[in-house]
């Protein structure tokens, strides 16, 4: 029995099914997203890619559990999803941390809300920073960390419960090149460690190939998957592998795709 | 790389800090209060205005200090008022309008009523206070709790909605219930605001009592002042005045050290920041 349905959560953890999403505004409803099917494999980094506001962070929270589908369902785990489902963590474009609390209490609060011991944990949350190269700040309030910093504790306070699956909206957004450089680099080696079930939000082309098992890629509101691509690199990648001839076919025929869409309009 | 990065935040931090502990800020504010006292003696000795007018900082003073006994008994009178009233104003002020972020008719239904109480001059009210609670503690108490109450619950109320969304979401992904949302992050993140609305009904707790003392009181530094003015006193109207003065504060310096006590992180200096209208 358990050996059944060890293989039936193989073939796919995350299940979408035709899920569609309709908000009810003052000014009528907007149609965030059309009948999307996707399956997401245990252990798959996946890339949600597509323009600014087509609905990645609508299909972001379906999966969360965060909204419920107009139409359609979310299954995780062969389980459909009507209220939070609370065996993820979330990281956000802006860290969302909380001003009043250090590096290691904002980390913790992931402990206390759930009621799990601290004691327990805070090695857990130290080892963590560490990881991610923050050992001196945990005693630092979020105004005296830089923005990649901020990030790199939400990251930790998304993975410490050790949960099965991290969600990534737009994470590093909001930061400069080289940063974002840095930032991928340490989550592809994080990744690769606690080998968790990722979805990375982004409307960066080479971050979403650099990052990625697989790009699914968005068209424009009301969003729909018009492209699900496999991608064939070796791991763990270098920044190097940017310069290689397949990546760069990959980022090429993305461009080429949203070309075609409509996104790219000025030349 | 991320090596010089935090070496050039700790210099950084480190300059800030020695920056303010070197600064003699505090003289100016000092030296310009002390000349203004000078220059007040000054005039009055040098145009002899007479005592009932005008009279000199000195004999203010020296009043201020000699009848102490007299002054401390009206003044402790006037902090029961204050205190009592500021309580009452915070105790149902928080829940009112946390009651009223959640439930959207309860604000509909309460605010309306609020804005009345708040733009009705309740200088208006105090002969009716008289009528109905009489003399002493309890009608002075009713003027400062409705003085104090608005500030607190207007800014609650903003405060509790600074709350970003994405930060409740993150609280639901963790299973967090509803009381442990509120707890957890939204008053939290209100606090600097509270604080500010806090520090604005304290002053104004301070005029409500005053105002009740005036009107409807035989105790408390309001009624000394309306007492001596009568008998032409005006030493002991300005020595009272001081008083007030001091007593003010007092209750300020009170909350201001509540909210280094309770805000921390830069949203210590966010309520600073808010604080800097006063």
């Amino acid at each position: 029995m358990s050996l059944v349905l060890a293989a039936t959560n193989e073939s796919a953890l995350i299940d979408l099914r035709a899920v569609a999403k309709t908000y009810e505004t003052d000014t009528g409803p907007v149609h965030a997203l059309a009948r999307v099917d996707l399956k997401i494999k245990r252990g798959e980094f996946v890339s949600l890619l597509g323009p600014s506001g087509c609905g990645k962070t609508t299909l972001m929270s379906l999966i969360a559990g965060l909204a419920t589908p107009s139409e359609g369902e979310v299954r995780i785990d062969d389980m459909s999803i009507r209220s939070p489902y609370t065996n993820l963590g979330i990281v956000f474009q802006n860290a969302e941390l909380l001003d009043w609390r250090t590096a290691i209490q904002n980390i913790m609060l992931q402990i206390e809300i759930r009621g799990l011991d601290v004691k327990t944990y805070l090695p857990i949350a130290r080892k963590l920073l560490a990881q991610v190269g923050l050992k001196e700040f945990e005693n630092k309030y979020p105004d005296e960390l830089s923005g990649g910093m901020k990030q790199r504790v939400a990251l930790c306070r998304a993975l410490i419960h050790d949960p099965e699956i991290l969600l990534m909206d737009e994470p590093f957004g909001a930061l400069d090149a080289m940063t974002r450089d840095q930032m991928n680099a340490d989550l592809q080696r994080i990744w690769m460690q606690s080998k968790k079930t990722a979805i990375l939000v982004t409307h960066s082309i080479d971050e979403a190939v650099f990052m990625s098992d697989r790009v699914i890629v968005m068209s424009a509101r009301p969003a729909s998957v018009v492209e699900d691509l496999q991608i064939d690199l070796p791991r763990p990648r270098s920044l190097d592998v940017r310069d290689t001839p397949e990546f760069n076919e990959y980022t090429a025929h993305l461009r080429a795709r949203f070309k075609a869409l409509g996104v790219f309009s000025n030349d | 790389m991320t090596e010089t990065v935090m070496t050039q935040i700790q210099s950084t931090s480190a300059k800030a800090v020695t920056k303010k502990s070197k600064g003699f800020g505090f003289l100016v504010p000092v030296c310009s209060l002390l000349a203004s006292v000078l220059l007040w003696e000054g005039i009055v000795r040098f145009f002899s205005v007479p005592v009932y007018i005008l009279p000199p900082p000195s004999s203010i003073f020296h009043t201020a200090i000699a009848q102490h006994q007299y002054l401390l008994k009206h003044a402790i009178s006037t902090s029961w008022a204050i205190f009592l009233g500021f309580v009452w104003a915070f105790a149902i002020g928080i829940p009112l309008a946390t009651v009223m972020t959640f439930s959207a008719s309860l604000r509909r239904a309460i605010y309306p009523l609020l804005i009345v109480a708040q733009v009705l001059p309740k200088v208006a009210l105090a002969p009716l206070f008289i009528v109905w609670f009489g003399f002493g503690m309890f009608p002075k108490v009713v003027m400062t709790f409705l003085i104090a109450l608005f500030p607190i619950v207007i800014d609650t109320l903003a405060g509790l909605s600074t709350v970003r969304p994405e930060s409740l979401m993150l609280l639901r992904s963790m299973g967090a219930t509803r009381w442990q949302s509120f707890w957890k992050v939204r008053l939290p993140t209100a606090l600097p605001h509270i604080f500010s609305g806090l520090k604005i009904a304290m002053t104004f707790a301070v005029v409500g009592a005053i105002v009740a003392e005036f009107v409807a009181s035989d105790s408390g530094l309001g009624y000394v002042l309306v007492d001596a003015r009568a008998n032409l006193d005006m030493v002991m109207v300005f020595a009272a005045i001081i008083w007030l003065i001091v007593l003010g504060f007092l209750f300020f310096l009170a909350v201001e050290l509540a909210e280094r006590l309770f805000v921390k992180g830069s949203s210590h200096r966010r309520s600073q920041e808010l604080g800097a209208g006063l």
